[in-house]
């Protein structure tokens, strides 16, 4: 039996239409299945009860109704059904159409590369646990543990988990850290023409502080009335603020232009005017460094109101939605997983645990070499570059 | 197949009255014979655990675990928790032997994975092991499962279904009494032994042993309790 669940229609088209009964009220949309059952384990249709879902809408005959109780509309009755508050005429044409929003067709999309959680864990209880197999018995939660301890681990370094954010970095300087964040990637300033340049670190440059005490006159932190350091606000990070960041990277300003202050011409440029220049400083678009105290990221003074792009990585747990794995790495979690759990149970011969430690590298390998995604044509393309002539 | 009450009877009639050794009452033939059922349907399972730890096969009749799972398939049975108070369901009333139990209100019925009290307070101090609507967990005592997570304010009885086996109905060889006062069999009245027509000889044998006891005869003892030796030997080589 094939793994997809969702018809074309539902698929390409992100609706389902149905030819009505007389007076039939409840229609069924039945193209949930594709992210409920293989996938994430989110309903497209969800029933909360109270609440009006505004991912979908439901047209009669190509004419739009309101969702809401009362005659001549709909609610949402029971996951992925609706009931119509007036009964169809017969061969009315229903339709209910996802909206193109993240919660309706963009989720209806993109959801056969990867597996859930969920059925990784049943799968692995229904291929490796029970009566006559490796493992005779195990307890689910120890499964579900191990499941989630290795998406974890893979999202670290093996599947293309980084997620990113497009920001506007206000006049505050600051951004708070995203609610999945574990680590940074990247930052990229992003300039008119939408071409994005690095933003590195401000490392040996500025750092912001964990604790700042307020001080008194010695020297000595003071407490509040609970007997805890009082706070203040940070110098460093005000000082950083105000700085020109020029004045750190040594570029060159309109005024310094106008003022005259470097012989600018070309034929000067190579001849050590700028010599001694720290590289690692040396550019111009700006730095950033995490205010740990605060929850924030902060940035350099030269990209307020700026566009940026901030990729990061999370550990794949963070809402149910993320628990997902890409199927190319799906053996690699069945071999993490079973691994743990021989490795972690008394009684098991060491050559087993051995021979399935190999297996998990393997797997590990493998999943790492197809997700890196590495095609030929695009080698070729690059390596292109060898013909070109290097002057010198 | 159930085994005809009134042939067991008939039969251990028939084995008792050789000779003129004896016989039993409808009114002792039903207690027997509802005992010698549960006996052997409490022995159903001990035997089932024994084959699953022996070698097996899978030729088709010859399967010790595909026979043994014959004999108790037909007291399997799916039923909805009996009474609720909020998440804390009450098993059915029929329940003999708990099998396994399924959380309607998760995705696809997922199985809800009994544990200790001390087990959950373990999975729910670890945010990993937390039990969500896909992999629900619940205490079991006295007669009740509390499951968790407890995700709604809408409780019904229909949000649990139990997998288990009921205990068989008691056999009754249900008569009228005849004009010259001997019993006549009335199979409207009457109940089925409802373990499989497999256990017949089991039955009869065990009746007979019984059957010895209230007449005190030693030998129908003896004969009946050799013959069962010796199949149970020959089921367990």
């Amino acid at each position: 039996m094939g793994l997809l669940t969702q018809s074309n229609e539902q698929y390409y088209g992100s609706q389902q239409v149905f030819v009505a009964t007389a007076a039939q009220t409840q229609f069924t949309w039945t193209g949930g299945a594709d992210r409920s059952n293989s996938a994430y384990g989110v309903n497209l249709i969800p029933f909360i009860d109270g609440v009006s879902m505004s991912n979908f809408e439901v047209y009669i005959n190509n004419v739009k109704i309101d969702q809401g109780p009362g005659a001549g509309k709909y609610q949402v009755s029971s996951t992925n059904a609706i009931t119509l508050g007036t009964g169809s005429t017969l061969n009315d044409v229903v339709k209910i159409l996802l909206k193109d929003i993240k919660a309706g067709k963009w989720n209806n999309h993109d959801t056969y590369q990867y597996v859930s959680i969920r059925n990784i864990i049943n799968n692995f209880k229904m291929a490796y646990v029970g009566d006559g197999k490796l493992i005779s018995r195990v307890n689910r939660a120890d499964i579900i543990f191990h499941a989630k301890r290795s998406l974890q681990e893979f999202s670290y370094d093996t599947l293309k988990s980084t997620r990113s954010q497009e920001l506007t970095v206000p006049s505050s300087l600051s951004l708070l850290i995203p609610q999945d964040y574990v680590n940074y990637v990247s930052f990229f300033r992003i300039d008119n023409a939408g071409v994005q340049h690095p933003i590195y670190p401000s490392n040996s440059l500025h750092q912001s502080p964990q604790q700042v005490p307020v001080q008194d006159g010695s020297g000595i932190p003071t407490q509040d009335d609970a007997a805890d350091n009082l706070e203040g606000t940070s110098i460093t990070n005000e000082r950083w603020g105000d700085t020109a960041d020029y004045k750190i990277s040594g570029a060159y300003t309109d005024q310094m232009f106008n003022d005259g202050i470097y012989d600018w011409g070309w034929e000067k440029v190579s001849l050590g005017q700028r010599y001694g220049l720290e590289p690692q400083t040396s550019q111009s678009n700006g730095w950033f460094n995490f205010n740990e105290r605060e929850g924030k990221v902060m940035f350099s003074s030269n990209l307020a109101n700026q566009l940026i792009i901030f990729n990061y990585i999370s550990d794949g747990l963070s809402a149910d939605e993320d628990m997902k794995v890409p199927k190319m790495a799906e053996e690699a979690m069945y071999m993490y997983m079973l691994h743990a759990i021989l490795s972690s149970k008394i009684g098991i011969p060491e050559y087993i645990i051995n021979r399935y430690k190999l297996q998990k590298r393997a797997a590990l390998r493998n999943a790492k070499i197809r997700l890196s995604n590495i095609k030929l044509q695009e080698i070729v393309q690059v390596m292109r570059g060898k013909s070109k002539w290097i002057k010198s | 197949m159930a085994i005809n009450v009134n042939t067991v009877y008939t039969t251990v009639l028939s084995i008792l009255n050789k000779e003129q050794r004896g016989y039993i009452t409808p009114f002792e033939f039903d207690q027997l014979a509802t005992q010698v059922q549960l006996e052997l349907f409490e022995k159903f399972f001990e035997d089932y655990n024994q084959y699953l730890r022996m070698p097996r096969t899978n030729v088709e009749f010859a399967s010790r675990i595909e026979h043994i799972r014959n004999e108790f398939q037909v007291f399997q049975t799916n039923n909805n928790a009996s009474a609720h108070t909020a998440n804390t369901y009450t098993q059915p009333v029929d329940l003999h032997r708990f099998g396994s139990v399924n959380y309607n209100k998760g995705f696809n019925s997922p199985e809800i994975e009994i544990v200790s009290a001390r087990d959950y307070t373990e999975q729910t101090l670890s945010p990993l092991t937390t039990p969500t609507s896909d992999f629900p967990i619940a205490k079991y005592k006295q007669d009740k499962i509390t499951v968790f997570p407890s995700v709604t304010n809408t409780y019904t009885n229909n949000d649990v279904t139990f997998n288990y086996i009921r205990k068989p109905a008691n056999p009754v060889w249900g008569y009228s009494v005849g004009s010259l006062g001997q019993y006549i069999y009335v199979p409207g009245t009457s109940q089925n032994f409802e373990i499989s027509d497999t256990q017949q000889t089991e039955v009869i044998l065990e009746i007979l042993k019984y059957s010895g006891i209230i007449i005190r005869d030693p030998s129908i003892i003896q004969m009946a309790s050799q013959e069962l030796q010796q199949e149970e030997v020959n089921t367990k080589r």
